[in-house]
């Protein structure tokens, strides 16, 4: 998993530790089961304040992508959990929202968006 | 190992890079005693010389400001004091085995003849004079630095010449004084006592000193 | 949690100068800035916490000992690094280290010795010989062959080049990373902690601004910039402080009262922001 931080892009070090956490999530990149750095560890490698990693996991926890389990460290849960799941349809929704978005703006009716959209289904179908 | 050695010990690595200088002071007197033919006048020059040798341990402490290192250390004060003391009398006593046993070889080359009374009346008035400066020096150094702190090396130059103009204008036939300076016995148990009783006096202010002292 | 450092109501009085009600915890196994302009306390609160001055008031406890009742007990568990160091700079690098190493019952001089090599210092050459960021790791190195629960160090990076401080900053992240270990660091390079440090102690000319965790401390505040026409009263009266020059303006605002003026550029504040502008009012650049 590939974890940079960066100092100029404003957001929060513990909101980028999140992300990117959550992508190599989401991306199935780390698997289920798989523990994630241990936090004094990452906050020295990254030179960064350990609450801040803390705070990192903490929330990662609290959104159900991790357990963090007292003395052993943190491992991703399984992406059936309930709200994993909810992150996930969360995700769709919010591309496919987009997607109407960039319809109107294209005079796409209704129909035709559905149309696409079943072409681009059977096409990845093979995926 | 007590603190109070740790903290003496601490003293010589402090002075170590001065060995050289302190080392040429031990065995200077010898030329004196040389001179004069006497191990009285040898020993008692060792003994003043090596008194004002003491100062190293608080300049080099001044110069890098060492007070810090003995803010941080696990130890009293008191204890870093009294092994300042420790290690002055260490540094006297040898200076007094180096001079008692150098300056008889050479005085003996001389051809004089040195007696065994010659060097333990030299060994008491050498350790005598040795208390003397170094009691009133050490609180001194405490308390003034170690540049400032150096007046108080003339107290007991002062004191002596009090003494010398005082002396005969005292009532010279005290039977106290008359018993105690006619028997040699008596006359070291005084100085013993005496230098005991200075000791503990001037630990006493050093203590206090270093006690009120922020840093 | 353990503490490893607890400071309650310390209070000293200087015949210019006040340390008034300083109030701070360090947990164990964090890293803890102690920041504030110069003069504003930081050597006396650190001096206090070693008995090197003598407090007027309030307590204070090193890994659960009192600094005063405990002094030796507690400083045969702490290590210290001044601005400069405390040796005798005619002592070689290893003399240094043997000559303190009596005075604590932990001392390993087999971890003395790998110390030096990890930082590259030539047991051979004399203190006075070694740069000012070799002297620094020279007192690190001592602290970590006792093993120091608790390091202090006042301004350890004023006067050192950025690769030092670098390295420093390493050092302690590496030497926190068990859990085990604390660290008290006081600075007024702010840069140095804006990313290692756990916890802020913001003194302010003897007062107590804040303490508390790092992200909450830069997360009270924001930086709103504008145009010199944009900088209302009301911007006016809520800004903490105010930098004026003829282009413009920068606002020192807390967080919570950004919200009227979401029209302007509001940014994250940094530590140094924080300090410079809660240390001075307002100051015009005309």
């Amino acid at each position: 998993m590939k974890l940079i931080i960066s100092n100029v892009s404003g957001v929060p070090i513990y909101e980028q530790i999140k992300q990117q956490v959550k992508d190599a999530i989401l991306s199935g990149e780390v698997k289920e089961g798989e523990a994630l750095p241990s936090l004094r560890t990452l906050a020295k490698d990254l030179k960064i304040s350990v609450l801040t990693v803390t705070r990192a996991y903490t929330e990662l926890e609290q959104e159900g992508f991790v357990k963090n389990v007292q003395g052993r460290g943190c491992f991703v849960l399984g992406r059936g959990s309930e709200l994993m799941k909810e992150q996930l349809i969360c995700k769709v929704e919010n591309s496919l929202t987009e997607a109407i978005k960039a319809a109107k703006i294209a005079n796409l009716s209704d129909e035709e968006l559905h149309h696409l959209l079943d072409i681009l289904l059977e096409a990845n179908i093979d995926d | 190992m007590s603190n109070i050695l740790k903290a003496a010990k601490l003293d010589f690595s402090l002075v170590k890079p001065y060995s050289k200088v302190i080392g040429f002071t031990m065995l200077l007197p010898i030329a004196f005693a040389a001179v004069n033919r006497s191990i009285l006048t040898g020993v008692s020059f060792a003994m003043c010389f090596i008194a004002m040798t003491t100062g190293y341990t608080f300049s080099v402490t001044e110069k890098n400001s060492m007070e810090r290192l003995y803010g941080i250390l696990p130890v009293k004060k008191s204890e870093m004091v009294i092994g300042r003391y420790l290690f002055v009398a260490a540094l006297g006593a040898i200076a007094l085995a180096v001079s008692l046993i150098t300056q008889p070889i050479v005085l003996r080359a001389l051809g004089e003849n040195v007696a065994l009374f010659d060097m333990i009346s030299a060994a008491i008035g050498g350790l005598f004079l040795f208390a003397l400066y170094t009691v009133f020096q050490i609180p001194g150094y405490y308390k003034f630095g170690s540049i400032k702190g150096r007046v108080f090396l003339y107290i007991p130059v002062a004191g002596f010449l009090v003494t010398l103009f005082l002396l005969p204008k005292l009532p010279a036939g005290t039977p106290m004084i008359h018993a105690i300076a006619s028997s040699p016995a008596l006359l070291i148990v005084f100085a013993i006592v005496l230098a005991a009783v200075m000791y503990a006096v001037s630990i006493w202010f050093s203590v206090r000193i270093m006690k009120k002292k922020e840093m | 949690m353990t503490n490893y450092l607890e400071v309650k109501n310390l209070s000293k009085s200087f015949d210019h100068f006040q340390l008034h009600n300083i109030t701070f915890t360090l947990p164990k196994g964090y890293i803890m800035g102690l920041i504030g302009p110069n003069g504003s306390g930081k050597t006396t609160t650190i001096k206090l916490i070693l008995n090197m001055l003598k407090r007027d008031g309030g307590e204070i406890k090193i890994i659960g000992m009192d600094n005063i009742a405990d002094e030796q007990k507690a400083k045969a568990q702490l290590g210290v690094v001044f601005d400069t160091n405390y040796f005798s700079d005619e002592w070689k690098a290893a003399e240094a280290g043997k000559s303190i190493s009596a005075f604590y019952p932990n001392w390993n001089p087999e971890r003395f010795a790998k110390m030096l090599r990890k930082f590259h210092i030539a047991p051979e050459k004399k203190v006075k010989e070694l740069s000012k960021g070799m002297q620094m790791k020279l007192m690190l190195a001592c602290a970590f062959s006792y093993d120091a629960k608790l390091l202090i160090l006042d301004e350890p990076t004023s006067g050192l080049d950025p690769v030092s401080r670098d390295e420093l900053l390493q050092i302690l992240s590496e030497y926190i990373e068990d859990g085990e270990h604390s660290v008290l660091f006081s600075t007024h390079i702010t840069g140095d902690l804006e990313r290692a440090a756990d916890y802020i102690t913001y003194i302010s000319y003897g007062e107590l601004f804040f303490s508390g965790s790092k992200d909450e401390f830069v997360d009270m505040f924001r930086i709103i910039k504008g145009g010199i026409k944009e900088l209302s009263a009301n911007l006016r009266s809520k800004a903490v402080g105010v930098r004026t020059f003829p282009t413009g303006f920068e606002a020192l605002v807390k967080a919570e009262d950004t919200g009227a003026f979401a029209a302007l550029d509001i940014e994250p504040a940094s530590i140094d922001e924080i300090v410079v502008f809660t240390s001075r009012k307002e100051e015009a650049y005309e």
